[in-house]
């Protein structure tokens, strides 16, 4: 049996940082359009603002890009707006939000051996 | 929902529309929830919606360029592939498209180039061209005396400045064979009043324009490149003139000029006529033209006044030089009017011609597509299947139509480039701003805009008559997809378009034709054939005298019949054909009072002895010049049977006498002659009064009559010339024959480029009809089938065909007769002898397209009755 080759991630980097963080938001599971705009507003203490009109955008390119997909499950219609759509990362998604997490350790790395940044206390 | 809620959510969604239709059709539900979220939030908060309806705007208005863009590649990327599929449909578009924007980029470079730009002088526009008129001058007036010239300087409350012109020969010595050079004479301020700055050297100065300073003159652009191959070192050189030494102090920019081609330029000073005490004492010693500027913020109507005002005081101030029944006014024209007045007609008739070529190359474009679509019903209907909309659909083929547009708007660009020599010595011919002409972005901006535009046309038909439902398609049982019943209709009106503005093309074109024939078949009163001419221009300097003057033409004349293949030589002022400004005058004519409201007036020619006989002039009654007509003998004249009729209808004018000087001499009539066409050949005759050389000797040509071929004596007239004396130039040598041909060569290149056009239209038109009728055969083949099964003829099938492709040419040719007998009027200008509506014309032309037109119908129609029935009703 032949292994499927794992598809490069390196085409599709760096990541701006408004895709990067709806695969953030996408990473402890699926969400819908208003949720993951909430998630990113929050974790960034509101520096990161998405608005309807850019994150749909980044969806679909995303989408495109087969990073994430759209869920055919749905919960119970009387707890949803039949407007949601709900979208989770894919494989292919965490492996290019995983690439793009590394190349900000590396540069942090970086930082911190030049002393821009305090190194880390240790426990 | 609140009132606020419902024009926010009416705001949402205009602003939506700002995205792609497939865009939102996928998440426009959703960006509306997302968005109704936030709004609720931010309510709930205590926030207000400022902050939330921020982000929206910014966010779609960043989003959506994007989102376009992305479409507009998938698209071209498509339309690329399916071009590349379809080879033969793609060239057939390019080059269809290629052919009628090409044409349309051409003559709108010339338009652009002579009638759109502004004058390439400073503030163009405040520019005028001064006219006198009285009852008799004729539409284009008379000149102006240096006393007028002062009087209109001083008195004008509107004009800035003003300037004179006028133009004469010198001859230019020192070469290695005498020149005659074409002057202007011009005040010393002439350049700056148009802000005309010389590349070279300087401009005229006050000083330059003094009794007694240095003669001083500049070079024109064209002459300094022609004779000095554009050398700046010519500036400061000394010109030996004819009458003195001039210096060369500047060289003029490639402007145009008007009113005539000069070789150089001097000042009024450098002219003896025009600095003759003569010219500035006598208010009626008149030789110049005047250009004037207005002062900024003045219109015409309010110069016109101003020059109605002054020419009342002048009539009131020297009544004896303005009588009142001389009806004596000025007028100012724009200066641009006057440089494009006679190319403006023919320019925008050729426009409107090219547009209509276009017009039906993307008619018949349309049709090719139409039929395209019908093929790719089920590529569509898949597409649409899987989710393509019918809006998306629509912007894909018109992505496709625009790709094909461009690319023939490419391809149109370099035929206008290739044509555009030929397009600058056609606009030669009408306006001195050909030199104007060229592709500059404005003309490329022209062709991309008409590119997109018939993009958009071609394709827009076949988008917008297809299915509502395209998916629809793959329902349906049979492998061949029918073409509705509406696109069917569609063809047929397209093929109807296209035959009623192919008609329109063709019978401006055979107007033009008929009226070119009927100018060639003009008898211009004279012969033609065998006759050379040649400019003779005497150096005033060394013949000032009437003497010296004779004596040159005697020996030159004497010379040249000495040659036996010369039948007959002449001299003259101008020749027919070749009249380059008019000579006309009021007359006395002995024992008649003129009435006051128009006086006698009559064109003045001038011929030696065999004047008559070199042209092959009837004489018609009376005598013509002979030995006896020389300086001391009475003074005599021939008339022509124009002025004959005009004057003496009901008598006979042979021994009448008349005055060209207000009674000071009298002149007797001897002969009466045959009419001759001397300004135009579509021009009436004038009224003629020849006066012999030897008693006026006003002379600046020679006409020689051969046994042979003209141009066999050419080299033996200029040694004639040289023999008598080596410093007199002679130029402009030509036949009679080419100078007839050169009278008709406007028209000829106006005809020649509408019949191209016209032919053009009806190759295209052609193409379309038998491209419908061999769809409709292939589309009918069952039909035909079943009919021939059951009984139908060849004859019958043929009928069938034929009458349904003539009857879309006939109807299309209805449709033309009506829009050619309204449009056709507005070329009423260019024709001559042809009246717009020529019966003739229209019957000639619907029969040349009905003849073409079944030629394009019998293929299709053949093929119809070759259908074999039996495989004919297997045919889904």
């Amino acid at each position: 049996m032949v292994a499927k080759r794992a598809r490069e991630t390196e085409p599709y980097l760096p990541l701006t940082p408004a895709m990067f963080h709806v695969l953030l938001a996408l990473a402890d599971g699926e969400k819908h359009g208003y949720a993951i705009l909430k998630d990113v507003a929050r974790r960034t203490g509101g520096r990161v603002q998405l608005s309807a009109g850019t994150l749909y955008g980044i969806i679909k390119r995303l989408d495109a890009d087969e990073m994430i997909e759209e869920m055919n499950e749905r919960p119970d219609p009387e707890l949803d707006d039949e407007r949601r759509r709900y979208y989770r990362l894919t494989e292919f998604g965490r492996d290019v939000a995983l690439a793009e997490a590394r190349r900000h350790e590396e540069v942090i790395a970086i930082a911190r051996a030049k002393k821009l940044l305090p190194k880390l206390k240790e426990a | 929902m609140t009132g606020e809620g419902k024009r926010g959510g009416k705001l949402f969604g205009w602003l939506m529309r700002l995205l792609p239709a497939e865009f939102r059709d996928d998440y426009g539900r959703e960006m509306e929830h997302v968005f109704q979220n936030q709004a609720h939030e931010a309510q709930s908060k205590g926030e207000g919606l400022r902050r939330v309806w921020w982000e929206t705007v910014t966010g779609i208005f960043l989003t959506a360029p994007s989102q376009h863009w992305q479409m507009l590649k998938q698209d071209t990327g498509y339309a690329l592939r399916m071009m590349r599929k379809s080879w033969g449909y793609t060239l057939a578009v390019i080059a269809t498209l290629g052919l009628g924007i090409g044409a349309n980029t051409a003559i709108f470079s010339v338009i652009n180039g002579v009638l759109l730009k502004p004058l390439p002088y400073r503030n163009g526009q405040q520019l005028l061209v001064l006219q006198q008129h009285s009852r008799n001058s004729g539409a284009r007036g008379f000149s102006f005396s240096e006393q007028e010239m002062n009087d209109y300087r001083k008195q004008s409350q509107t004009l800035a400045d003003l300037v004179e012109y006028h133009s004469m020969s010198f001859t230019l010595l020192g070469l290695e064979e005498p020149l005659t050079l074409q002057t202007g004479v011009v005040s010393w301020n002439f350049f700056d009043l148009f802000g005309v700055k010389p590349v070279a050297g300087r401009n005229f100065l006050p000083s330059d324009e003094q009794h007694g300073a240095e003669a001083v003159l500049m070079l024109s652009h064209k002459f300094w490149m022609e004779r000095f191959g554009g050398d700046p070192k010519v500036v400061g050189r000394m010109f030996e003139m004819n009458n003195r030494p001039h210096r060369v102090i500047g060289v003029l920019p490639p402007v145009p000029q008007y009113p005539d081609e000069n070789d150089i330029y001097m000042p009024t000073t450098g002219c003896p006529t025009r600095s003759s005490e003569r010219a500035r004492t006598q208010r009626n010693f008149r030789m110049s033209d005047v250009f004037a500027r207005v002062k900024p913020g003045t219109d015409l109507q309010q110069v016109q006044a101003d020059l109605h005002v002054i020419t009342s005081r002048l009539k009131q101030d020297h009544k004896d030089a303005y009588p009142e029944t001389s009806g004596f006014r000025a007028s100012a024209t724009e200066l641009k009017w006057e440089l494009t007045r006679r190319a403006r007609p023919t320019f925008l008739v050729l426009l409107g011609t090219a547009g209509f070529v276009l017009l039906i190359a993307c008619l018949n474009v349309a049709n090719l597509t139409l039929s395209r679509v019908l093929r790719r019903e089920q590529e569509l209907a898949i597409r649409s299947a899987l989710g393509a909309n019918r809006s998306r659909l629509l912007r894909q083929m018109l992505t496709e139509s625009t790709l094909l547009a461009l690319a023939g708007g490419l391809l149109g660009i370099v035929l206008a480039w290739g044509g555009l020599d030929l397009l600058v010595r056609f606009a030669t011919r009408f306006t001195p701003r050909a030199g104007e002409v060229e592709l500059n972005l404005t003309v490329l901006a022209y062709a991309l805009g008409i590119s997109v535009l018939s993009g958009i046309l071609f394709g827009s038909i076949p988008a917008l008559t297809g299915r509502e439902n395209p998916a629809g398609t793959l329902h349906e049982t049979s492998g061949r997809a029918t073409a509705t019943q509406a696109r069917q209709r569609v063809r047929s009106a397209l093929v109807v378009a296209q035959v009623s503005v192919s008609f329109l093309l063709l019978i401006g074109a055979g107007l033009m034709l008929r009226s070119f024939w009927k100018l060639q078949q003009v008898d211009a009163g004279f012969n033609p054939e065998n006759v050379v001419a040649a400019r003779v221009t005497l150096n005033f300097t060394k013949y000032d005298t009437p003497d010296r003057r004779r004596e040159f033409f005697r020996q030159f004349l004497g010379r040249l019949k000495a040659n036996p293949s010369v039948q007959s030589a002449t001299t003259t002022l101008f020749y027919p054909l070749n009249q380059p400004f008019p000579l006309r005058g009021t007359i006395l004519i002995e024992g008649r009072q003129a009435e006051s409201q128009s006086p006698f007036v009559a064109h003045l020619r001038v011929g030696s002895l065999d004047y008559f006989r070199a042209l092959g002039i009837p004489l018609m009654q009376g005598r013509l010049f002979d030995e006896h007509d020389g300086k001391d003998a009475p003074l005599v004249a021939v008339i022509n049977q124009a002025l004959a009729r005009k004057y003496w209808r009901d008598e006979d004018p042979i021994g009448k006498r008349i005055s060209r000087d207000n009674g000071q001499t009298w002149t007797t009539i001897v002969g009466i002659v045959g009419d001759v066409k001397e300004t135009a050949l579509d021009k009436d005759v004038t009224e003629d009064l020849y006066v012999p050389y030897e008693q006026v000797t006003s002379a600046s040509h020679v006409l020689v009559r051969t046994t042979g071929d003209p141009t066999a004596i050419v080299k033996f007239v200029r040694d004639t010339v040289w023999a008598v004396d080596p410093q007199q130039p002679v130029d402009e040598i030509r036949t009679l024959v080419e100078v007839r041909g050169e009278s008709l060569a406007s028209p000829r290149l106006t005809t020649v480029l509408l019949g191209i056009f016209a032919a053009l239209a009806l190759v295209i038109t052609a193409t379309g009809i038998s491209g419908v009728m061999a769809l409709s055969v292939s589309q009918r083949t069952h039909e035909i089938g079943v009919r021939m099964a059951l009984g139908a003829t060849p004859g019958n099938v043929l009928r069938m065909v034929m009458g349904q492709g003539l009857g879309l040419v006939v109807a299309g040719l209805v449709l033309g007769v009506v829009g050619a007998m309204w449009l056709t009027r507005l070329m009423s200008g260019l024709l001559f002898a042809v009246q717009p509506t020529d019966p003739l014309t229209f019957v000639g032309v619907s029969a040349a397209l009905l003849t073409v037109a079944a030629a394009a119908c019998w293929l299709p129609a053949k093929r119809a009755v070759g259908i074999d029935p039996m495989r004919a009703l297997r045919v889904e």
